[in-house]
């Protein structure tokens, strides 16, 4: 098998007695795109800014094609990023920002005009060459940010929240640029974001942070059916969280019980032992809903209702589990039991024990 | 009620009287300074019995008058260069550092402005007594430079601060090395600082009068040892003539600054 | 601050001011190397500031003889103590002027329409930034015997001999109150900006005449900047040396134009260094009131 195009090795950063990274590992394939989704503080963005040279880290090493990284200076590391706040130079012209990285390297006039048109066309920003960013928006002054990074042709494109400072419907409109240079170009990108929904849009994979950890890495699809870690579990898709005991464990499963009920054979991650207690995680739109305690093929979980909200396409049920904690559930419009309980009611829920999991803190 | 200027009622025209009046005293002797230096009267009496222009081609022929005012532009011109030079140096040094003692040492920086200036004199004049660097060009730049440089400083640091460093980063990433990025992006950027920098430090130098008095010889001096020299005899109204010279230069350089920062804005 | 130099830095800060938004910098670790970019400067001032001060400092303990000799001549005898309590009225008087023409200029200025008040700042700085010794001999001609005001009063059948107004205490007011008025309008003006005119609107509803919200409410809210910018013209006055010599005669010498003589005229480098000491120190001293009153944004003039 040929070396992976971009190896994270064994990464760690401290800053004092706080660290940011503990260890990261990871590989990207040759035109991946990878994103880092995580809250504030997870090492997501700590990770991508060693990446690009701004930051040294503690230990590890980043391979790029099997070169080191780490002992190369940022100026000569040949990497394109894009950061939140545009970070155009307000007092160059649009084509002279993205002239720039090409003049720095000393090519040629013809070519570095050439290669100025050609990223104009490429982010759709043609005619705009002697515009100052202070005149553009905040959405064509990101996309002037793309072509400069991207002007000298750099095997990966880092990309730190380059939409967070964009309105809803902008951010959706060059998230769609994005997945289209993305495949014209075929250059490996890494991408960081705390929104979930932008990760699942835009990636190939996902690397899930969570202080200064990568939780899981893996398609979206992956993720959302088998969250390794319950902060997985509740960082990609929705997700319900009951408390239960462990009755036994064994070979990956684990049976437990919740009130009254018991339920068998769930994927469990973590050490869990019989006796212990654990969390059990369900998807609200995998739920289905009963009138009064009647039990069903599969797990059954007893509640009551607290409000039934109408979205449109869906039917949102609140619901108080036995234990108290607090249950969603999403039905699809015209669903008969829905429509006939109101606050108060008893219900069952019932849900596939395979497609759920059970979560033990380590 | 009482910060709402139109009703006030008649405590309005009580204030703006006041206004006007400590208005008119401000600005009526620099006025009152040039007319005098066109009038034909040698006693400098007010309103003079003629106009004449002979004060001023009194002091362009006279060549201790014309030396004093090369004297200061050359010293001036050289303070100004040292002063955005260092200041730049040490604006970096003070915005981008991070290390024990930075506030102190950003204070310490600024002391000269607030110390009483004629201690500063004294003090450097015994030391060039010492040393040999009374009167001479040398003693006098670093005088100035040293009353200067907070300036430059203060400037210079104010707009490294609100530059945005992610742009110098992402220069870097482009390909130039930290160096470069600075001259090429950071300092562009940057250019309305050190010109303000530059222009406080010239007219601090043009201007400075304790320290050139200290460090003045009789074979040395700027245009404000030489007026203060032929104050302290008679009020001759080349006097006059010298100082609308003065005013007039500090005029457009405050134009300059103010058309720059206008300029900025739009 | 010294003679105009925080004149200067008034102006500065006003054609110069930014509105920076905070940006957070990035940790980036302890780099030694700019800390090195900062040592020209240091270097400079050290060796031509912070050491030659000292220097003299240390020359008044000990010239001519070790030991406190110069202090006691400079504060027994009654010669020096006159100057001291010269520089001091001086000082305290065009503290007061310049407060109370001050006062209601800021406060004219804080609510005027902008079109008047650009003038007035415009004036201001042009004051301001106008050369020392072109203003301070302005005053010369204007004040001196047969000069515009007497003239103007004579004329006016007001007096019928001129009137001594300079080299005289009267001259040296006139002459520094026209140079501190700007030092203390516009950090009043600021501090009167600042107040919330809800404040005297309500104290209007609560039945107080104009009268009695002034002093009541807009003095009292105002004094912090009134005590600020009273203790920076104070200190400033005190080190104050091309006005008062030029203005105030023989008989009104203040404590700058003593540590001159000391070292010009009579080369007695220990009597300078003590006096310049004095100075030094009662000008720390209320900087450092200043300072733990209010911190430190007033000094760098933002």
């Amino acid at each position: 098998m040929s070396q992976p195009f971009l190896q994270i090795q064994a990464l760690r950063k401290d800053y004092g007695i706080v660290t940011a990274v503990q260890e990261v590992n990871l590989t990207v394939e040759r035109g991946e795109f990878m994103t880092f989704l995580g809250p504030s503080g997870s090492g997501k963005s700590t990770t991508l800014y060693i990446l690009a040279g701004f930051e040294n880290p503690t230990a590890g090493d980043i391979l790029l094609d099997g070169r080191s990284l780490i002992s190369t200076p940022s100026h000569k590391r040949n990497i394109g990023m894009v950061f939140q706040r545009y970070t155009l130079f307000p007092h160059l012209s649009v084509g002279e920002n993205i002239a720039f990285p090409l003049k720095v390297r000393r090519l040629g006039k013809a070519e570095i005009d050439a290669k100025v048109a050609r990223m104009l066309k490429l982010v759709r920003l043609e005619g705009f060459e002697d515009r100052k960013p202070a005149q553009m928006s905040g959405g064509q002054q990101q996309r002037v940010a793309l072509a400069r990074a991207l002007a000298y042709d750099p095997p990966v494109l880092l990309m730190d929240e380059p939409l967070s400072a964009l309105d809803k419907k902008l951010r959706e409109e060059i998230q769609h640029e994005i997945r289209r240079i993305h495949q014209e170009t075929e250059v490996t990108i890494l991408y960081v974001t705390h929104d979930q929904e932008e990760a699942l849009r835009l990636s190939d994979r996902i690397a899930v942070f969570s202080r200064g950890v990568i939780d899981q890495i893996g398609t979206g699809p992956e993720l959302y059916a088998n969250p390794a870690t319950r902060f997985v579990a509740e960082f990609v898709g929705d997700s319900d969280f009951v408390g239960c005991r462990i009755v036994a464990a064994q070979g990956g499963r684990a049976d437990i019980a919740i009130g009254s009920s018991a339920i068998r054979g769930v994927p469990l991650h973590g050490p869990g032992a019989a006796g212990g207690t654990a969390a059990l995680m369900l998807r609200p739109e995998r739920l289905s809903l009963t009138r009064g305690a009647g039990a069903q093929g599969g797990a059954n979980l007893a509640a009551t209702v607290t409000d039934i909200t109408f979205l449109g396409s869906n039917i949102h049920v609140a619901a108080a589990a036995e234990t108290g904690e607090a249950l969603s559930v999403r039905l699809p419009f015209g669903h008969e039991a829905a429509s006939r309980i109101s606050r108060g009611d008893a219900i069952t829920l019932g849900f596939d024990p395979a497609s759920a999991h059970v979560f033990v803190a380590s | 009620m009482l910060l709402n200027f139109d009703r006030l009622g008649g405590w309005k025209w009580v204030l703006l009287g006041i206004t006007a009046m400590t208005s008119a005293f401000l600005i009526l002797p620099i006025f009152f300074i040039a007319a005098l230096s066109f009038g034909s009267s040698q006693w400098l009496i007010f309103p003079p019995p003629g106009w004449t222009l002979k004060w001023y081609a009194m002091f362009f022929a006279d060549p201790r008058w014309l030396e004093a005012a090369g004297t200061s532009f050359y010293i001036a011109a050289i303070v100004t260069v040292l002063s955005v030079l260092i200041g730049l140096v040490t604006s970096f040094g003070l915005v981008r550092g991070r290390f024990i003692g930075k506030e102190g040492l950003r204070a310490l920086f600024l002391t000269p402005m607030i110390l009483p200036v004629v201690v500063l004199a004294v003090a450097l004049y015994a030391f060039f007594l010492r040393v040999g660097l009374n009167g001479t060009v040398t003693g006098f730049v670093i005088a100035h430079l040293v009353v200067a440089l907070p300036f430059s400083i203060l400037s210079i640091t104010n707009a490294l601060e609100g530059f945005d460093k992610s742009i110098e980063d992402a220069a870097v990433l482009c390909g130039a090395s930290p160096l470069e990025a600075k001259i090429r992006v950071t300092l562009p950027s940057i250019s309305h600082g050190l010109f303000s920098a530059a222009v406080f430090s010239f007219l601090t130098s043009w201007d400075e009068v304790v320290l050139a008095i200290f460090m003045a010889s009789p074979t040395l001096q700027t245009l404000p040892v030489k007026i203060w020299a032929t104050l302290r005899q008679d009020l001759t109204p080349v006097i006059a003539a010298a100082s609308t010279l003065l005013i007039v230069v500090t005029i457009a350089l405050m134009l300059l600054v103010a058309l720059l920062r206008k300029g900025l804005k739009s | 601050m010294s003679q105009r130099n925080g004149g200067r830095v008034f102006g500065m800060a006003l054609l110069t001011a930014q509105d920076n938004p905070p940006l957070a910098a990035k940790p980036r670790g302890l780099r030694p190397v700019n800390f090195a970019l900062t040592l020209p400067a240091l270097l400079l001032l050290v060796v031509f500031f912070i050491l030659p001060v000292l220097s003299l400092l240390l020359r008044s303990v000990l010239e001519p003889a070790p030991g406190l000799g110069n202090y006691a001549a400079l504060l027994g005898s009654t010669t020096y103590l006159k100057i001291f309590l010269n520089t001091f009225v001086v000082s305290a008087l065009v503290t007061a002027v310049t407060l109370a023409i001050g006062f209601p200029v800021a406060w004219a200025l804080a609510i005027m329409p902008s079109r008047l008040s650009s003038i007035v700042f415009a004036i201001l700085l042009l004051s301001m930034w106008t050369n020392l010794l072109t203003r301070t001999y302005a005053w010369m001609v204007l004040l001196q015997r047969t000069g515009v005001i007497n003239k103007a009063l004579m004329g006016m059948g007001l007096i019928s001999e001129p009137l001594p107004l300079v080299n005289n205490l009267t001259g040296v007011t006139i002459g520094m109150t026209y140079i501190m008025l700007p030092f203390i309008i516009l950090p009043l003006y600021g501090v009167i900006r600042k107040i919330d005119p809800a404040i005297l609107q309500a104290a209007a509803l609560c039945g107080a005449t104009r009268w009695q919200a002034l002093t009541r409410v807009l003095i009292p809210l105002a004094t912090p900047g009134m005590v600020s910018g009273a203790l920076m013209v104070f200190v400033m006055s005190l080190g104050y040396f091309v006005t008062p010599s030029l203005l105030g005669g023989t008989a009104n010498m203040m404590l700058a134009e003593l540590i001159a003589q000391f070292v010009q005229s009579l080369v007695n480098w220990g009597m300078g260094g003590a006096a310049a000491l004095v100075l030094l120190v009662v000008t720390l001293t209320l900087y450092a009131i200043q300072l733990k009153l209010f911190g430190t944004a007033r000094m760098e003039g933002r």
